[in-house]
């Protein structure tokens, strides 16, 4: 075999380098999306508004029990029929694997980042519930200012370490032939051969982007951890 | 009888009227038929033992706890199901609760200004002179910008103090203020407490502090299970207490 050579990956740097910005914008995104249909949904649950809150506890379990990779498949394929039916002629219209990536990620993580803060809610100290009333704050304010800000704060560390598994799920996007990092290097690796220098590459970025998060994660952890403390 | 004057000025200056209230948990009644004026500046010490209801009874007054029978009326307006009703009952009565309920994300001034500016329409200007205002009073104006975490048990009910009267209540609701404090930090609120009353501040105080019976209060009265059962001032209630309940129970808390 020969000796690793990472001129190579130097190279190949720049195409690495849009893998790795796709990879982050579609987590970024999908965190987007996902924070805020997420708390949308944790909301509804939590207030057990009639018929929403069972459709969208089925939503979450369907979700939640599929591979992501699976959904993909599905929105791709699945969602250009049905809009087609609803709004078309019958014939499929398609929506393009960029925007099935953006829509299917952010639906997915809103399943999963509901659980966490619709358990979050129910943390929350009944004492809370009750100063915001003796204070005549209105559901909105009590949730807005109170209720949500500790519940995010309690579940920030889970929120992010959530976040990290979603950035390296990204890399399932080649089955809509994208390319986030870890395609872009398989690419460059079936060109040039250099397989063990382009995974490598590849698995240091992954991993130094991951426990840059985990080191928020337990910063994180440590601060709440002292802001609750008496 | 002087009883009779007494009570007679009483209601045509209340300011809270609970008549005949009823409340249920379940098949338990935790309040039975109760009946309870509170007067303009009026300073009312609510005692009993455990389970007697007097939480209740002070939760009914802002309605955390919903009354399912009898009326209570509360500086002219009756608690009805009105959310209007209920959120102007509120405005004019603070809460301090045992164990003080601080925003703990918030800091000390933030967490007294949170209800000015978004239910009495404060700016935050208005709402921050006004909480560094009261935090001077209760003598924390230096902690303003700590988060309550950061305080001692007697600091944190002083800011919970505070925080209610920055919404300029005419009433305010202790329950069980000193009862989570270490000993001592007692005295600190007591004396916050004693400051408020002298104030003229109408104040129906759930507690066994004796000594702040004593100096402040106009009646003591006394529950059990879900009835009040004596009423008086608090020398005669503490030197010769009528029913053998309140005796019992007076004991218990002297030893
Ligand atoms: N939310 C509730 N659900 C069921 N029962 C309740 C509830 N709140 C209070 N109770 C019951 O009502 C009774 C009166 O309770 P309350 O808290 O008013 O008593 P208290 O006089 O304040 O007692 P303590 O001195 O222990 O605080 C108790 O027996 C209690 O168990
Ligand atoms: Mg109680």
């Amino acid at each position: 075999m020969n000796a690793l050579d990472f001129s190579i990956a130097a190279q190949a740097w720049p195409y690495l380098w849009s893998g790795l910005i796709f990879s982050l914008s579609l987590t970024a995104a999908a965190f987007a999306i996902g924070m805020v249909l997420g708390t949308c949904l944790a909301l509804v649950q939590h207030f057990e508004i009639p018929v929403l809150a069972q459709l969208v506890r089925g939503y979450v379990a369907v979700i939640r029990s599929i591979p992501l990779i699976l959904v993909l498949f599905w929105f791709f394929f699945l969602v250009p029929i049905v809009l087609g039916h609803l709004i078309g002629n019958g014939r499929p219209i398609p929506i393009g694997a960029n925007a099935t990536a953006f829509i299917t990620f952010g639906l997915f993580e809103a399943a999963y980042y509901s659980e966490i803060i619709r358990v979050g809610l129910r943390a929350v100290n009944k004492g809370q519930f009750e100063a915001c009333q003796a204070l005549a704050l209105s559901t909105y304010d009590t949730y807005r200012h109170i209720v949500l800000p500790q519940v995010l704060r309690v579940a920030s560390p889970i929120i992010l370490s959530q976040t990290i598994i979603l950035f390296q799920d990204t890399s399932l996007v080649y089955v809509l032939s994208l390319t986030d990092l870890l395609g872009a290097a398989s690419k460059l690796a079936q060109l040039n051969g250099r397989l063990v220098e382009m995974y490598l590459v590849v698995a240091v970025t992954y991993l130094a982007i991951s426990s840059a998060a985990s080191q928020c994660v337990a910063a994180l952890r440590k601060r709440y951890a002292v802001a609750t403390s008496r | 009888m002087p009883q009779e004057t007494v009570s007679n000025t009483a209601q045509t200056a209340a300011i809270v009227v609970v008549e005949n209230v009823m409340k249920r948990f379940g098949a338990f009644t935790a309040l039975n038929d109760v009946t309870l004026r509170v007067g303009k500046g009026e300073k009312i010490v609510l005692c009993g033992p455990s389970g007697s209801g007097k939480s209740t009874l002070i939760r009914c007054i802002n309605h955390i706890e919903k009354h399912d029978g009898g009326r209570i009326v509360v500086d002219g307006v009756e608690l009805s199901h009105r959310v209007a009703d209920i959120n102007s009952v509120r405005c004019e009565v603070g809460m301090v609760f045992q164990s003080f309920n601080l925003f703990p994300h918030l800091t000390v001034a933030e967490n007294c200004m949170l209800a000015p500016m978004k239910v009495r329409g404060l700016s935050q200007a208005e709402a921050r002179d006004r909480a560094l205002g009261l935090l001077q009073k209760v003598r924390i104006g230096d902690q303003a910008d700590k988060y309550p975490a950061q305080l001692s048990g007697g600091q944190q009910q002083r800011v919970a103090i505070a925080r209610a009267l920055c919404m300029q209540p005419k009433i305010m609701l202790f329950d069980e203020p000193t009862s989570a404090l270490d000993p001592e930090m007692v005295k600190e609120v007591l004396d916050t407490m004693i400051e408020l009353a002298r104030d003229g501040m109408t104040m129906v105080c759930v507690t066994h502090e004796m000594g702040f019976a004593r100096e402040v209060a106009d009646r003591v009265v006394f529950m059990d299970r879900g009835s009040i059962i004596e009423e008086a001032d608090p020398e005669t209630f503490f030197r010769a207490p009528r029913t053998e309940r309140a005796k019992g129970f007076l004991n218990q808390i002297i030893h």
